[in-house]
């Protein structure tokens, strides 16, 4: 008995030296790799926000955003803070914000899935990473206080310059009025490079454009106002085989990434802000086979969205995505889903995966609005996590979290005949924070006996942490044009 | 066991659970970092990337003249949506005329008789304008009635990588107006003429 306490304080030095030289960082030697990014000679860091990873200063960059929640032709964005960065291994991220006009009380760093408590102390926030990823910090609770990092994984696989297939963008501020790639060409674009132009992908296959720079539409004015005109950044028409990778696109006067009638499209890692009218994110109208993973869209109008515009729709994936809706839907299908007037139209093999809203302050989180004539059918939405459902809708309307019609809309072009949805699966949906502390309303509604919505399934359904499992606790209102709506 | 070596073991143990703690609290101010840091270059304004080099050096040349079109009167048959025929001769390559199919003329009033021996039919010359082939001939007249033939329908190959202009010369002929009649236009993309600039010399 009188030697327990003398193996009790042994055995408790063996345990605290086995823990302490156990934490990563110090038994690991191994280094952190980080590749930052001087910012062209020609523009200034921001001076709203200073940000530091593991000590080495970052360009900050000032990118236009909207805090006006409602559809407004004249509306002025406003700007919050981005930068970037590339590592491997761990890397802490301090934040301060002298620009702010306030001091930094609180910080809260998004997606919240990750669990990062950042710590804030003498107007710094400071908080550590071990993936690359986009990671978005609120400060003092005011989403109109926000600054998003996205810190990329290491670039592999740059492209030759001497290659005569590569277009070749270094660092610095650049400007052209357009770049439209032919059959086998690459553009890189540097991380540190702000290009002002539009890329075209016409006609084209095998084309790629990767990198870790920008491409900037703030040299346009709005699409819609006199004398200027849609320059969408990334345009792909009947494209097929293109990968793009890593860049970011900002200030767009329109649409940010889009696809026509194109094919085989695999974009991985893009970053798009918008803050102007029409500033889609990712849109595809009548494409087949493509693939969106590991991205970012903060949109001033729909964010991720699938239209037939010319023939019909098919196996488009959405997987691993950040989504922050200032304006317009999160994840739409429609409202055009037969603009061309083809035969026979479908949208078909859509999934959304593991798709995280940050925020969505307009209109519905989920929606299918078949407002022309197409067959809808086999959607699934896996893993959804919606942290913010702020939905305040047009006028009292259109705010509900899950919306799918057959109905008429301004968008339409079928006017006299309507389409149907059939199988649709949700399958895991977790909102964490509503408007109002409640569960928000939802609607599914058919046209006619002809034209229903059929067979949806909603499995997985956890609202302001509550279990759903009838259609009336999901507030879900079903017309008599529908069946087979259940919900597990 | 003595109060003496009892109190020696506290002590290490204390130590022990106390460096590993302040090098922990360390280590995050000093995570080992190899940085690369990617560096601007030197500029003062925003530049066309080297990789592209400025196609206008390899543009068709037009004649160091005046231009006898620019904003004249012009007269043309139907145009599509809103590409309306006086956006030819309005100095900018951004804006263009479109015809509503084929044969499709326009014509200049040049306000008044000279010598004429060049048309050049230019399209915007950015390169999302792909290239394409539009079948053209050029007639003069005197008195806005009478025309005749100085440059025969001829296919010419439209491409940025030249300007997307092509440039129609003939024997000096007076002239007090200038029809340029289209035939057919190889884009996929419209069903008529489309000329962005048409220049007369």
């Amino acid at each position: 008995m009188r030697r327990k306490p003398l193996a009790l304080l042994i055995a408790c030095m063996l345990a605290c030296l086995t823990a302490a030289y156990a934490t990563p960082g110090l038994a690991e030697a191994k280094p952190t790799l980080l590749t930052i990014y001087e910012g062209p000679k020609t523009m200034v860091t921001s001076p709203v926000a200073t940000v530091l990873v593991n000590g080495y200063e970052l360009f900050v960059y000032d990118v236009m955003v909207n805090h006006e929640h409602i559809w407004n032709a004249n509306t002025q964005p406003t700007t919050t803070p981005m930068t970037y960065f590339d590592f491997e291994g761990r890397v802490q991220i301090e934040l301060t914000m002298p620009g702010l006009g306030h001091p930094v009380e609180s910080a809260e760093v998004l997606p919240l899935s990750l669990g990062i408590t950042p710590e804030v102390r003498d107007g710094a926030v400071r908080f550590t990473v071990t993936e690359p990823g986009q990671y978005t910090v609120v400060l003092n609770g005011s989403v109109n206080q926000a600054v998003h990092i996205f810190a990329n994984p290491l670039e592999t696989d740059v492209p030759d310059p001497d290659d005569p297939d590569v277009f070749y963008i270094g660092p610095g501020e650049w400007v052209m009025d357009a770049i439209a790639l032919q059959d086998n060409q690459t553009l890189y674009l540097s991380g540190g490079a702000v290009l002002h132009s539009i890329i075209s992908v016409s006609d084209a296959q095998n084309v790629r454009i990767c990198g870790r720079g920008m491409i900037d539409g703030s040299d346009y004015p709005a699409w819609n106002q006199p004398g200027s005109y849609a320059r969408v950044p990334i345009d792909l028409n009947h494209a097929k085989d293109v990968t793009i990778e890593g860049i970011t696109l900002v200030n767009s006067n329109c649409w940010n990434l889009n696809s026509y009638s194109s094919r085989r499209v695999s974009i991985d890692n893009v970053k798009i802000i918008s803050g102007r009218q029409n500033g889609d994110g990712f849109t595809f109208q009548s494409c087949i086979d493509h693939t969106v993973t590991n991205s970012f869209a903060r949109t001033w109008d729909d964010s991720l969205v699938i239209k037939n515009y010319s023939g019909s729709t098919q196996e488009i994936t959405f997987r691993h995505m950040q989504v922050w809706t200032d304006l317009a839907q999160s994840m739409e299908i429609g409202y055009e889903t037969d603009k061309g007037l083809t035969l026979d139209p479908e949208i078909s093999d859509v999934l959304f995966e593991d798709i995280t809203v940050l925020y969505n302050f307009h209109k519905p989180v989920i929606s299918i609005h078949n407002s022309d004539d197409a067959f809808v059918h086999d959607i699934t939405y896996r893993n959804i996590v919606v942290e913010n459902a702020l939905m305040q809708g047009d006028n009292g309307f259109n705010k509900e979290l899950i919306e799918m019609t057959l109905q008429n809309s301004s968008w339409s072009t079928v006017r006299d005949e309507f389409g149907s949805i059939d199988n649709v699966l949700i399958d895991g949906l977790t909102v964490l924070n509503t408007a109002n502390g409640k569960v928000p309303a939802s609607r599914i509604s058919g046209q006619s006996e002809d034209n229903r919505i059929t067979n949806v399934t909603l499995k997985n359904v956890s609202i302001l942490g509550n279990r759903i499992t009838d259609l009336k606790a999901l507030k879900l209102s079903v017309n008599e044009y529908c069946e087979a709506i259940t919900i597990e | 066991m003595s109060r003496i070596v009892k109190t020696v073991l506290c002590l290490a143990a204390a130590l022990l659970l106390i460096f590993p703690c302040a090098a922990l609290a360390q280590e995050i101010e000093t995570i080992e970092t190899i940085v690369t840091v990617v560096a601007a270059p030197e500029q003062t304004k925003a530049e066309r990337p080297p990789c592209f080099p400025d196609p206008a050096d390899n543009f068709i040349p037009l004649p160091d003249a005046e231009n006898l079109a620019q904003g004249k009167p012009v007269l043309s048959g139907a145009h599509t949506d809103v590409y309306v025929d006086k956006n030819v001769n309005d100095g900018k390559t951004d804006t263009y005329w479109e015809s509503k199919g084929f044969p499709a003329e326009i014509t200049f009033d040049l306000q008044g008789s000279f010598s004429v021996s060049t048309v050049a039919v230019c399209l915007n010359p950015s390169s999302i304008w792909e290239p394409r082939v539009q079948e053209i001939a050029v007639a003069v007249s005197l008195d806005g009635e009478s025309f005749t033939e100085v440059s025969p329908a001829e296919k010419y190959q439209f491409d940025a990588a030249t300007g997307n202009r092509v440039r129609i010369d003939f024997e000096p002929t007076e002239a007090a107006y200038v029809k340029v009649i289209f035939t057919m236009n190889s884009s996929s993309r419209t069903g008529g003429a489309q000329a962005a600039e048409i220049c007369v010399y």
